[in-house]
Parts: structure tokens; C-alpha cells; sequence
């Protein structure tokens, strides 16, 4: 049995979007597939999803249509957000289980996209007490973990300003890994602590894209390769700019290292 | 031995809730992301002790991220969030940054040596380093991801 019909332009649309929206919050493509695929079914479609990196296709189509229909989307980047990943799986297991009409599943996704997710206080504390913990982790005595909270806490809080400012993501990376670098290297400059080269190899580590990293190849596992490399590529690019501003950081200070 | 795993769990936790909360896991998850990353980072550890087993950084970490992957997929849909979701703040802290580092510390040393052994040496430095890296990635992935295709009906059910 399926949800209530609709028309095919209507939830072709809406699963164009959907899958957009998906992609740029950070899911995997076999989720955005499984889960576009998931709709489909319940408004009694059969669905063909492309990934690409700018884009989201849905070839949308049934037993009794002759032709399919193409759908596209743009994907409008938003940051890696688990909490809408959450939220939009679960609705296609709504549409899918509860049999809810296209209108009634339109107005939940735009109230999941619309919602604010930022809780900025509590994310840079948490994010600098991480940091730290890393400094720990990699050997680094109580001065440095120390250090390391407050080269993260600054370059955080600079990332949300600048990106609060609509500035382009690598020159916001280049700039939060040069502050923070900085900040660590002012540090062992002044002799404090016995580990200061830890705290300041930690202290842009906040700033790793991990999470596309590991994206990267779980899409390769599965197989899609172009999305794979594109999300390869954003993280390389990201790790490059972090990489010079933390270069530019440790030249202007002058400091020696091999 | 045992107070070492004991801290280097607790220290993983703290990062992986961290991690959490920039890549805006629901709140609900960070206790689940956070026990997954003690167990994994922790079981890095004792794996890679002369002590237990002293296997290298690469399969330590593979075998750690495969722990973290079947915590994350088996217990994902008690706070109804994708597997993924815990998975991957788990997983960061044993992201090698200090080899990624190391790896630019070299590039500067290439950049700035003159004479040919120092930068011959800076190299052999980046390529090591850089290799390392790479493959402890790699291998996490590979891990982490491998419970997520050997139960994808639990994995992708977790937010019905």
C-alpha cells in the first residue's frame, strides 16, 4: 500500500530537494539513496538518484507512466549537521510507515531545514575542551593542554564570526589555523610548559575536516566514486588551507624545528 | 597499564564529545559517542602495548575503528539517530594528527634546507610521515565502515 497519490512533478521535487538537502548535511550517498528510494515507494514511484557534487538528479517514474521524469536539484552547502541528518531519515520513515500526504511531509522537511541547530557557547567550550583532551592524547603536559584550550577557543570563536560574515570556507580555515598557531606559538616562544611543540602541533586540530574524510570512503566503498573523490578533494582542500595558515603561523614566529 | 587506558579512554571521550558537538549530533548521542570512543581508543592502546599484543599503529586502528563501527551500528537506534551520527565524532580522536603534522613540519623543512641532505632528509621525513597517515585512515575507515555493510538493515533503520 502507498501513501495518499500525488503528482509525479510534486514528490519528484520534493525528493530532488530532500536528497540535496541530505547530501549537504553531511549523509552518506547510500543513505540519501536508501532513503530518496524509501519516498519514492511510498507515493508509488521507483526512483534513479545521481549524486554529484553541485547536484542531486532523481529519475522518478512508475509501472503505468510511459516515460520517467528527471529532477534536479542544487545542493546548497549548510556544514555537516547529524541532528537534520537525523531528523530527515526518520521522516522518510515517516512517509514511508505513516502513509503521510506529499503537503503534510513538505511542511515537516521545511520545518527541519529551517530550524536553527546553532548553540555556539556550548559548542566552542565543548570543541576546546576536545582540543585539549587531543593535546593530552598526543603527550602534552597541563601547560599545554591549557594552551591549547585557549588557541582553540579563540580560533573557534574567529570561524563562527568570519563564517556568521558569509566569508569563503578555506580563507576562514587559513585564517583560524594562523590565529590559533600563533597563539600556541607565542607559547613556546616563552618557554611554557615542557611540551610546547605538542600543544602547538594540536593546535589546529580542531579544523581537520574529519568528517568528509571518512565520507570519502565509506562513498567508495559502496562504489560512488565521483562523489568519493569530490568530498576527497573538499577535505584536501580544507587540510591544505588549515596546513598553510598554520605555516604562515610558524614562519611569522619565527619558529625552528628538525 | 591499566590506569593508562583508563586516562587515555577518558581523554578520547572528552574529544569525541567535542567532535560531537561541532558536527551537531542531538545531544541525546553524546554519551553513546562518547563510551564508543573510550572503548576503541582505549583498545588502541592496550593493542598497541608491548605489554598485550604491540601490533602497529595501522591494524591497532583498524581493529579499534571495526569495535567503534559495531558499538555505533548495535546501539544507534536506542537514541534513534543514523549510525553514522555516532560513528564518526567516535572515530575522530584517533585521526593521526600528529603524523599529518609532522608530514607539514617536513614540508617546511624541504622549503626551507639549502644544502641537499637536509632536504633529502625532510623528505624521507614527509614521505614516512605522510604514508602513515594515509594508511591509518584508510585502515580506520575500512574498520568502521565494515559493520555498516555487514548489518545495513539495523544501520539504516535506526531513526524509524
Amino acid at each position: 500500500m502507498t501513501s495518499k497519490s500525488c503528482d509525479c512533478a510534486e514528490a519528484g521535487r520534493f525528493i530532488a530537494e530532500y536528497s540535496a538537502w541530505l547530501w549537504s548535511c553531511g549523509a552518506t550517498c547510500v543513505r540519501i539513496d536508501k532513503n530518496a528510494r524509501r519516498i519514492a515507494a511510498a507515493y508509488g514511484y521507483n526512483a534513479h538518484i545521481t549524486v554529484m557534487p553541485r547536484h542531486v538528479s532523481v529519475m522518478l517514474g512508475n509501472e503505468s507512466s510511459e516515460g520517467q521524469r528527471l529532477f534536479a536539484w542544487p545542493v546548497e552547502p549548510c556544514g555537516i549537521n547529524f541532528t537534520m541528518n537525523a531528523a530527515l531519515s526518520s521522516l522518510s520513515w515517516k512517509i514511508s510507515d505513516d502513509k503521510i500526504s506529499l503537503d503534510e511531509a513538505t511542511t515537516l522537511f521545511h520545518s527541519i531545514t529551517s530550524c536553527n541547530y546553532d548553540s555556539h557557547i556550548k559548542t566552542i567550550l565543548l570543541t576546546s575542551l576536545a582540543n585539549a583532551s587531543f593535546c593530552r592524547l598526543f603527550g602534552g603536559d597541563a601547560t599545554a593542554m591549557l594552551v591549547v584550550f585557549i588557541a582553540t577557543l579563540v580560533g573557534f570563536t574567529t570561524r563562527i564570526c568570519l563564517l556568521a560574515h558569509k566569508m569563503d570556507i578555506r580563507i576562514v580555515f587559513y585564517l583560524c589555523a594562523l590565529v590559533s598557531s600563533v597563539i600556541c606559538s607565542s607559547a613556546e616562544l616563552s618557554d611554557w610548559g615542557t611540551t610546547p611543540h605538542i600543544a602547538l602541533a594540536s593546535s589546529v586540530l580542531y579544523l581537520i575536516p574529519g568528517v568528509p574524510y571518512i565520507n570519502a570512503a565509506n562513498d567508495l566503498i559502496d562504489r560512488h566514486y565521483l562523489c568519493a573523490m569530490s568530498r576527497f578533494t573538499d577535505a584536501c582542500v580544507l587540510t591544505a588551507a588549515l596546513s598553510c595558515g598554520l605555516c604562515t603561523g610558524i614562519f611569522t614566529m619565527g619558529i625552528k624545528f628538525i | 597499564m591499566v590506569e593508562d587506558i583508563l586516562e587515555d579512554s577518558f581523554f578520547a571521550a572528552m574529544a569525541a564529545i567535542g567532535f560531537a558537538s561541532i558536527s551537531k549530533v542531538p545531544p541525546r548521542t553524546y554519551i553513546l559517542c562518547g563510551s564508543a570512543a573510550a572503548v576503541g581508543h582505549g583498545l588502541r592502546y592496550a593493542l598497541m602495548s608491548a605489554d598485550f599484543t604491540g601490533i602497529g599503529i595501522i591494524g591497532a586502528s583498524a581493529i579499534a575503528a571495526f569495535v567503534i563501527g559495531m558499538i555505533a551500528v548495535l546501539f544507534a537506534s536506542l537514541v534513534k539517530v543514523p549510525a553514522e551520527a555516532c560513528l564518526f565524532p567516535a572515530l575522530l580522536p584517533m585521526i593521526p594528527g600528529m603524523y599529518a603534522y609532522r608530514a607539514i613540519e617536513a614540508i617546511i623543512g624541504c622549503l626551507s634546507e639549502v644544502n641537499e641532505d637536509g632536504f633529502n632528509h625532510s623528505l624521507y621525513l614527509l614521505s614516512y610521515n605522510g604514508m602513515y597517515c594515509c594508511a591509518i585512515v584508510l585502515g580506520m575507515a575500512i574498520g568502521a565502515n565494515i559493520p555498516i555493510f555487514l548489518m545495513k538493515r539495523i544501520s539504516f533503520q535506526a531513526t524509524r
